[in-house]
């Protein structure tokens, strides 16, 4: 019940932000300044779904991880924690619902964006082929993937990093080379890599985040 | 220092940061009901101390009860018993106060109704009820503060540990926090809070703690403080019409010194074995005697601050 009330509690901050904002109405639009830059440019033949979701999985995937990142670092640093962790709530509860709070927003902004991948395509080429949905699911497990990744990453270093500023920078390099992971059977290209993918990344999250809790529970305030 | 209805039980509880104590073997007891002021220096411990108590510190030795339940083993009772105001109060800066408080309540256990009820009756004993819907990142320290006493009144808790809560707080604030204190210790809460101001612990202080350099250099009501000092006792007379006999008055039995501190004020001390009530009787026969016409006699009471300093310099002396 306290995750639930926390869940809620923290989408609605992060719903109230700015960078929610750009990643609900500002990536969408960047893909359709995308899609007009592509139609003139020599190679349309990239699918603007695929195009729309690695948009949205790097640029998306490491706003939240910074956001995420500060957030958490910010918060740490004020002792905002203390009144949390004087009730009766588990500490774990507080980080996975800050997590689920920030990917359940970009996850919203990665279907956004490929849905305008998908109309995109659909304008372009005139109607939607099976293949064209398929690349999109496939896109869609891919983004959602790598922004899990990211974001767990976001939360670990939030947890660990002494200032905002060392945060920021682990989150670039670190956390962005960290949600390659979930790439890897792609990049191999085997049989059935999405379902390697969405395996991948939950096994990376999850170990990020029970290492982000151990450090949490450890913590003395 | 132990007793076997304390609600609030510390014995023997030593913290340690590296090889620097913050506490060192400190055993104290609160009854239920009591109001218990917490003073020392800065880096005596009292944080320390009320951070273990709420669970915030679990890596220390001794042990901690709060009710039935210890500390930190049976963290989650505890924490539903009680409310807590740290130092330095902060809060999500994108919240209302009472989108705060509201997320307080309910991670407190209460109920939407309850939370309904509770967050007006809190805001009107804090006025804070014409700023409820102002974000928190607007407020002033003295508002923050307000609202920090509020999410730990909200789920009315049967112990409040309160830590420098009226930092910031102006003097009709400071006021109002005494009376809230009061009200709250009628009705059976156990309030353990810190602070600076002395004469704010000892206006609602059933029980007062000294600690210096992480121990507990004196615990009891104030009167018992006053006894356990070595502080002399004084007699003030106050002149009506300026004499030179008053020096007359240093040849009384047991009169240590006399000095006149002001053209219509005589102070005398005593000596440490003399009973000051037939001082002051042998004082009056004096002034009769001698023909000095007087305004008044009085016994002077040592204030908290010279209780405070006299515990802490003999502290430091050990």
């Amino acid at each position: 019940m306290n995750l639930f009330n926390l869940y809620r509690d923290e989408l609605k901050g992060f719903f109230k932000s700015k960078i929610m904002a750009f990643l609900w109405v500002g990536l969408p639009v960047l893909v359709i300044v995308f899609h007009f830059l592509q139609s003139t440019s020599t190679d349309p033949e990239v699918p603007f779904t695929l195009l729309s979701a690695l948009m949205v999985s790097s640029l998306g995937g490491t706003l939240s991880a910074i956001m995420l990142s500060v957030s958490i670092i910010n918060e740490r640093s004020r002792h905002v924690y203390e009144l949390f962790l004087i009730r009766p709530v588990k500490r774990y509860e507080i980080i996975l619902a800050k997590f689920l709070a920030v990917y359940s927003c970009v996850a919203v902004a990665a279907l956004i964006a490929v849905s305008f991948g998908i109309v995109s395509d659909w304008v372009t080429t005139g109607a939607v082929s099976q293949v064209v949905l398929s690349d999109a699911g496939e896109s869609l497990a891919i983004s959602l993937s790598m922004i899990a990744v990211s974001c767990s990453a976001g939360v670990f270093i939030g947890l660990v990093a002494p200032s905002i500023i060392v945060g920021a920078i682990l989150v670039i390099y670190g956390g962005n080379s960290l949600s390659v992971i979930p790439l890897i059977p792609n990049m191999l290209d085997i049989a059935n890599a999405a379902v390697f993918t969405i395996g991948l990344s939950c096994i990376v999250t999850i170990m990020l985040l029970a290492v982000a809790v151990m450090s949490f529970n450890r913590k003395q305030f | 220092m132990k007793s076997d209805n304390a609600f609030v039980s510390i014995q023997n509880v030593t913290k340690k940061y590296n090889d620097l104590y913050a506490l060192h073997n400190v055993s104290l007891d609160i009854k239920e009901g009591e109001v218990f002021g917490y003073i020392g220096p800065n880096g005596a411990g009292k944080t320390t101390t009320m951070k273990i108590l709420v669970g915030l510190i679990s890596d220390f030795q001794g042990k901690v009860r709060i009710g039935d339940y210890k500390m930190p083993a049976q963290k989650d009772e505890i924490h539903k018993l009680l409310g807590y105001l740290p130092q330095n109060v902060a809060f999500q800066e994108w919240r209302t106060i009472k989108d705060s408080l509201k997320i307080f309540g309910k991670l407190s256990g209460l109920d939407d109704q309850e939370i309904e009820k509770r967050i007006p009756d809190v805001l009107d004993l804090l006025d804070l009820t014409e700023v409820c819907n102002k974000k928190i990142s607007k407020l002033s320290g003295g508002m923050t503060q307000k609202v920090g006493l509020a999410q730990a009144l909200l789920h009315d808790p049967k112990l409040l540990i309160l830590d420098e809560p009226l930092n910031g707080l102006d003097p009709l604030s400071r006021q109002k926090f005494k009376e809230i204190v009061k009200k709250l210790s009628k009705k059976g809460t156990t309030i353990l809070f810190s602070s600076h101001i002395l004469s704010d612990v000892q206006d609602v202080a059933d029980v007062i703690g000294i600690l210096n350099h992480g121990k507990l250099v004196q615990f009891g009501s104030l009167n018992q403080l006053k006894q356990g000092l070595s502080i002399p006792k004084t007699i003030e007379v106050l002149l009506s019409t300026p004499s030179d006999k008053w020096q007359e008055l240093g040849k009384i039995k047991g009169t240590h010194t006399i000095e006149q501190t002001a053209p219509d004020k005589i102070i005398l001390t005593l000596q440490s074995e003399t009973d000051p009530d037939e001082a002051i009787n042998s004082v009056g026969k004096a002034i009769v005697d001698l023909g000095i016409n007087i305004r008044g006699i009085s016994l002077l009471s040592p204030s908290i601050d010279e209780i405070y300093l006299n515990y802490i310099q003999r502290g430091q002396a050990q």
